[in-house]
């Protein structure tokens, strides 16, 4: 009778095992990586706008300030999106005919408020307050990346929970001083290490233990 | 596996034993009924693949693609997104007028608060109140014109009123006539007086299900004219209430619950008690809380009232029964020693006569005036509901408009209302709702809520409340002046311009911005009526011993049924029997046995030529001979979620006795339909749950002593949030249950699901009768206790989670992390107090996107398989944290009420810092009546109570 194994079967089953096994782990960690790539988060891709209004231009070039669209930025926890009666307080003046104006234009006659789309997204069960974080001097960059520089406004960040939990576990490394806030292009200056420790107490921002607390961000 | 065996037919089934086990697991653990269809090992493997394939996607977020975010055209001033506005409005039950502060955010009110600065409610708030926010965004509500039940809007329906309207003008009103529900609104109330002076034929009717004629009776044969009692408490050192409501619902609850619990505590803190006696048929609220108490039948009751009033007029002592005398004597020395400073009190449900003698025994102890007031009637008077029918069908009524009342559904059964305003050739029926009598009207017309029109209404001591929009009318509602414009004016008004004119308020906008910010329309308070007896007592009428009564109440939580379709206050346990979604024949122990009836079986009640079917309930102190049922359901409307739900009382009523109907018959009709009750759901294990504070007794609090533990002990760093719950002053009203439920998005689940025990209340309101002896003796009070988390500082419940996902923060906050949560409900079966709730079937899931709009946004909606329980609130303890933060300022004391200390009409619920000393939480920590529930557990609860207070060993 022949024999039912041929001699290199052995190897090819130690082989065939070989490349499941490595496989497999493989598979694993690009679907890990692949589920938590800026991909799959959607960072960097700026989503269509009822009009392609530009950050870079408005703040980068022009130097408008942030908080002249999103005023309660500095002391309510939503941020505010301008209202059109905002646009409008130039665009009555200037531009008044750009083609790419016209939904503006159309919102203020209609009095039909524009759709935006959104592009940074808190995921659920979190409740974040922008007065806090900016009055604690943490800056707008921190989260929404260099503002100024984008032509298009796209997500930064991924908002995963380690991004938040990172800072809040550590918050000298990001934090500054209060003109530095609006910022779009800190880094952190080299005596950070000093600095860092010196504005937390002088913010009065609490332990990393309490910041922890589910309930800060949670409820 | 079980033991098979083979059946006569030839097939496999259980033995025997197995099935006795099945039933006997489907009898006492109804929920657990369905794990007994286990599946077979195929089924049970494709089920685990499945969810082994499927689990996954439980990770996966929402599509946000379609994400958008809408900023307004113009942004109207102060109101920044996200940002909460409160508005000082009213809430109306039965017309009359509580304040309120109604928060809203984003333009939706969300959340209904008491307001301080209103004479009458003084921050208070009841359950119908907190209730009225779900009631604006009922999608059950009326949502359009109807003509014969056709959609049809409000353009034709004033096009077909101008022929009618113009043969009107030319016959000054004659065959119309207006059936107007119950209202105290001085500006409608003026409207009609106005419209009956340039059309003097018209004829005006009112009708309302819970009748306060048997008070303005008592008070004619008393003083010679209808009038309103109301009651100032500040002063009052005892209480005598016969048949009394004094703290039940109703229109006069928040104020009265406020003032008795205030002049409780005033008395208490000079070492002596406010004593209330209270003699009652039926067991309430009142009853509850009374030192003394005596359960007699309501004929009774007069003759009692009839023994007090001749010893106050020095009169000679009537004979009664033993226990009725004792009470008399025990009631007649609180009253002979604190004249001019005690209350006599009787409920509206008593009988002319009793209303009359307690009116003539406060004249006479000198209360009147000082802690008895009296106003002339607020409510709207027309002609009766009677007449109408008389008019109905001798066919003078060619034209009906009515206005705020279902009568099709809540007038008496043997009236014949229906059959007569089938005569009616013209019928106009306006209600927030599509109900009854709308089915049978030509036009239907959708009215606006309280919270989305102008209006004004009276509390019951004649405060004159602004009622403000805090929304645009979600379904196109009008408001009863407004319909009432369009019918007889040519340019209609709308509600604003009828109370500014009304108010006066063209050249006065100081006036107008102070009653905006207040609620309180100053200078319009009806004046207070000084009162002089005319003639005798009335002589007695009522035979002493009738046969079996029949006594009608409305309900404690869907009154007399215009709110029967908030799921709220249907899903609300009763105060003493815990019963949710129905009514029940409610009877007492002595005639239970008589008759051979046990609890929740179907018995058929007949009075009069009529019956309805109910189950049975047995109240421990009913009095014998005495049937209660409460008014409010068996209601019809097919597609509501009333409808169905228990049985119709009003079939049973009487015109001429709303509230008591001789020669009752009961019989059971050989079935049992199971009641939903709370009462058994989370049971504690051990025992002294309610601690009782005798007057003169050592001090019965746990004082300042801690039991040793084996526990690191965890170190506050900074804040220490704790709360006080005074027992003594809780009246077991359910208001801060219904302020938890609107606070937090606290799921309904419905009638069905109670019974299997998954109801979703993250605070309760246990109820303790302290029972002194057996059936027939004379009852003792009962004591109410609210229960929310404890939030111990050495939880229980921490222990059991195996991912964390119930923790403490470092202000001492138990928290509840949803999105950790498993759903394995260890920390369930580990918490002593029972206070965890677990979402078995994602109740929150499909709601109305009405319902979804009340939501409050700072709070999570919860999903299934999630467990969740009390907070403290969390989310007003952030707020105030951010500001606190934001602004470098401390939390203020009182900065943070939870929803429930802020509804409560008594005030028995503190919360605070106990870290500061001098907070308000921190003293009554201090107070010697302080002590943990189950404290031997030593888990140390931050939710302490304070002992219930009785009068000294000896006394009373």
């Amino acid at each position: 009778m022949r024999q039912l194994f041929a001699p290199g079967a052995d190897a090819i089953l130690r082989l065939a095992l070989l490349v499941v096994s490595v496989g497999a782990l493989v598979f694993l960690v690009v679907v890990g990586a692949v589920a938590n790539s800026d991909y799959v988060y959607g960072v960097g891709v700026a989503p269509k706008q009822p009009v392609p209004f530009s950050h870079k231009h408005h703040s980068g070039e022009l130097g408008l300030d942030c908080r002249y669209c999103h005023t309660s930025v500095t002391h309510l926890a939503n941020a505010g999106m301008p209202p059109t009666y905002t646009c409008m307080t130039c665009h009555s003046q200037i531009w008044t005919g750009a083609p790419m104006l016209a939904p503006v234009r159309d919102s203020l006659a209609n009095n039909q408020p524009l759709q935006w789309s959104r592009v940074n997204h808190i995921p659920e069960y979190v409740y974040f307050n922008h007065a806090l974080h900016v009055t604690k001097g943490i800056g707008c960059s921190s989260c929404h990346g260099a503002i100024t520089s984008m032509q298009m406004t796209a997500r930064a960040k991924s908002f995963q929970m380690q991004f938040c939990i990172t800072c809040h576990r550590n918050p000298a490394a990001n934090v500054r001083t209060p003109d530095q806030v609006w910022n779009m292009n800190w880094t952190p200056p080299a005596d950070q290490a000093t600095k860092g420790p010196e504005l937390v107490a002088q913010y009065h921002i609490r332990n990393a233990a309490q910041l922890t607390d589910c309930s800060i961000c949670h409820r | 596996m079980p033991p098979l065996s083979l059946g006569a037919d030839g097939k496999w089934r259980d033995a025997p034993g197995e099935r006795g086990v099945a039933a006997a697991i489907r009898e006492r653990f109804p929920a657990a009924a369905d794990l007994l269809h286990t599946p077979d090992r195929r089924r049970f493997m494709r089920l685990m693949a499945a969810s082994l394939a499927l689990s996954g996607l439980a990770g996966c977020d929402d599509d946000d693609t379609h994400d958008v975010i809408v900023p307004p055209v113009a942004q109207p001033v102060g109101a920044a997104p996200a940002t909460v506005l409160t508005y000082a409005s009213a809430t109306l039950l039965d017309g009359f007028a509580n304040g309120i502060v109604v928060r809203t955010r984003d333009g939706r009110p969300i959340k209904i608060e008491g307001n301080p600065a209103h004479p009458w409610s003084r921050g208070g708030t009841d359950v119908f109140g907190q209730a009225s926010v779900l009631g604006l965004y009922d999608p059950f509500r009326s949502q359009a014109v109807q003509f014969r039940t056709r959609d049809s809007d409000w353009t034709a329906f004033r096009a077909a009123m101008l022929g009618p309207q113009a043969q009107w003008r030319a016959s000054r009103g004659a065959g119309l006539a207006l059936l107007i529900g119950p209202t105290t609104s001085p500006s409608l109330l003026a409207h009609i007086t106005a419209l009956r002076e340039a059309w003097p034929e018209l004829r005006v009717f009112s009708h309302g299900a819970v009748p306060r004629d048997a008070l303005h009776d008592g008070t004619r044969q008393a003083f010679g004219r209808p009038l309103e009692t109301h009651w100032n408490l500040a002063g009052a050192r005892s209480i005598v209430c016969l048949d009394g409501d004094l703290l039940d619902a109703g229109a006069h609850q928040v104020g009265a619950a406020r003032g008795w619990s205030e002049a409780r505590r005033g008395l208490a803190a000079g070492g002596s008690l406010l004593e209330m006696h209270a003699a009652f048929a039926v067991p309430n609220l009142t009853s509850a809380k009374a030192e003394h108490g005596v359960s007699v039948q309501p004929a009774l009751i007069e003759a009692m009232a009839r023994s007090l009033l001749s010893r106050a007029t020095a009169g000679g002592q009537s004979d009664l029964p033993e226990l009725a005398a004792a009470w008399c004597n025990a009631a007649w020395r609180a009253l002979d020693g604190t004249r001019g400073a005690s209350v006599v009190q009787a409920g509206l449900h008593a009988s002319p006569g009793v209303q009359e003698a307690v009116q003539r025994l406060n004249a006479a102890l000198g209360n009147t005036g000082r802690t008895v007031l009296h106003t002339a009637p607020l409510q709207f008077q027309g002609e009766s509901l009677t007449s109408l029918v008389d008019a109905m069908q001798r066919g003078v009524v060619t034209a009906l408009l009515m206005i705020g009342t279902n009568p099709c559904y809540d007038s008496p059964a043997g009236l014949g209302f229906t059959a007569a305003l089938a005569r009616v050739p013209l019928k106009i029926h306006a209600s927030l709702y599509d109900d009854e009598t709308a089915v049978n009207a030509d036009w239907h017309l959708p009215m606006t809520h309280p919270l989305e029109a102008w209006g004004d209404a009276r509390a019951l001591d004649g405060t004159a409340s602004l009622i403000q929009p805090t929304i645009a009318p979600l379904y196109g509602g009008r408001s009863a002046g407004e319909i009432l414009a369009i019918l007889t004016e040519p340019e209609p008004r709308d509600a604003l311009t009828l109370l500014q004119a009304h108010w006066d308020f063209a050249g006065a906008p100081e006036r107008w911005h102070g009653a905006l910010l207040t609620g309180v329309l100053e200078g319009g308070t009806a004046p207070l009526v000084p009162v002089q007896q005319t003639g005798g007592m009335t002589p007695a009428t009522t035979a002493l011993e009738p046969g079996m009564q029949i006594v009608f109440r409305p309900d404690p939580t869907v009154w007399d049924g215009t709110v029967a379709d908030n799921a709220w206050l249907q899903e609300l346990p009763k105060p003493l029997s815990k019963i949710v979604w129905e009514n029940a024949v409610q009877i007492g122990p002595a005639l239970a046995a008589r008759l051979k009836l046990a609890q929740f079986d179907v018995v058929s009640l007949s009075a009069g030529g009529r019956s309805a079917v109910g189950s049975v309930w047995i109240a421990p102190d009913q009095a014998d001979h005495v049937v209660a049922v409460t008014l409010g359901y068996g209601k019809r409307t097919e597609g509501q979620i009333s409808a169905g739900l228990g049985f119709d009382a009003y079939t049973l009523r009487a015109e001429q006795t709303p509230w008591l109907l001789d020669g009752a018959t009961l019989h059971a009709i050989g079935k049992k339909h199971v009641l939903a009750c709370t009462d058994d759901h989370a049971r504690m294990d051990g025992d002294g749950f309610v601690r009782v504070q005798r007057t003169g007794a050592p001090p019965v609090g746990d004082g300042d002593g801690e039991l040793p533990t084996l526990y690191p002990h965890k170190e506050s760093d900074g804040r220490a949030w704790g709360m006080v719950i005074d027992l003594d002053t809780c009246i077991g009203c359910n208001a801060c249950v219904t302020a938890c439920q609107s606070e937090n998005n606290i799921a309904v689940v419905g009638r069905d699901e109670v019974l299997n025990g998954r109801e979703m209340h993250w605070l309760r309101v246990d109820a303790y009768p302290a029972r002194a002896g057996a059936t027939g003796t004379a009852p003792t009070s009962t004591a109410f206790m609210p229960v929310p988390c404890m939030h111990c500082e050495q939880a229980p419940c921490e222990v059991g989670c195996p991912v964390e996902a119930t923790l403490h923060d470092h202000e001492g906050l138990n928290l509840m992390v949803y999105n950790r949560c498993i759903g394995t409900r260890a920390c369930s079966g580990y918490c002593p107090y029972k206070v965890r709730r677990f979402n078995y079937a994602d109740y929150s899931a499909g709601a109305a996107p009405t319902i979804v709009e009340q939501r409050n946004p700072d709070v999570t909606v919860r999903a299934r398989g999630v467990m969740e329980k009390c907070t403290y609130c969390v989310q007003r303890i952030a707020q105030a944290r951010a500001i606190s933060d934001r602004d470098y300022v401390p939390i203020a004391e009182g900065a943070v009420r939870t929803a429930c200390q802020g509804a409560c009409p008594t005030d028995a619920i503190t919360f605070g810092d106990l870290a500061q000393p001098d907070s308000a939480v921190s003293a009554a920590r201090r107070d010697p009546r302080r002590y943990a529930l189950l404290g031997e557990l030593n888990t140390r609860p931050r939710t302490t109570y304070l002992a219930v207070r009785a009068p000294g060993v000896g006394e009373g």
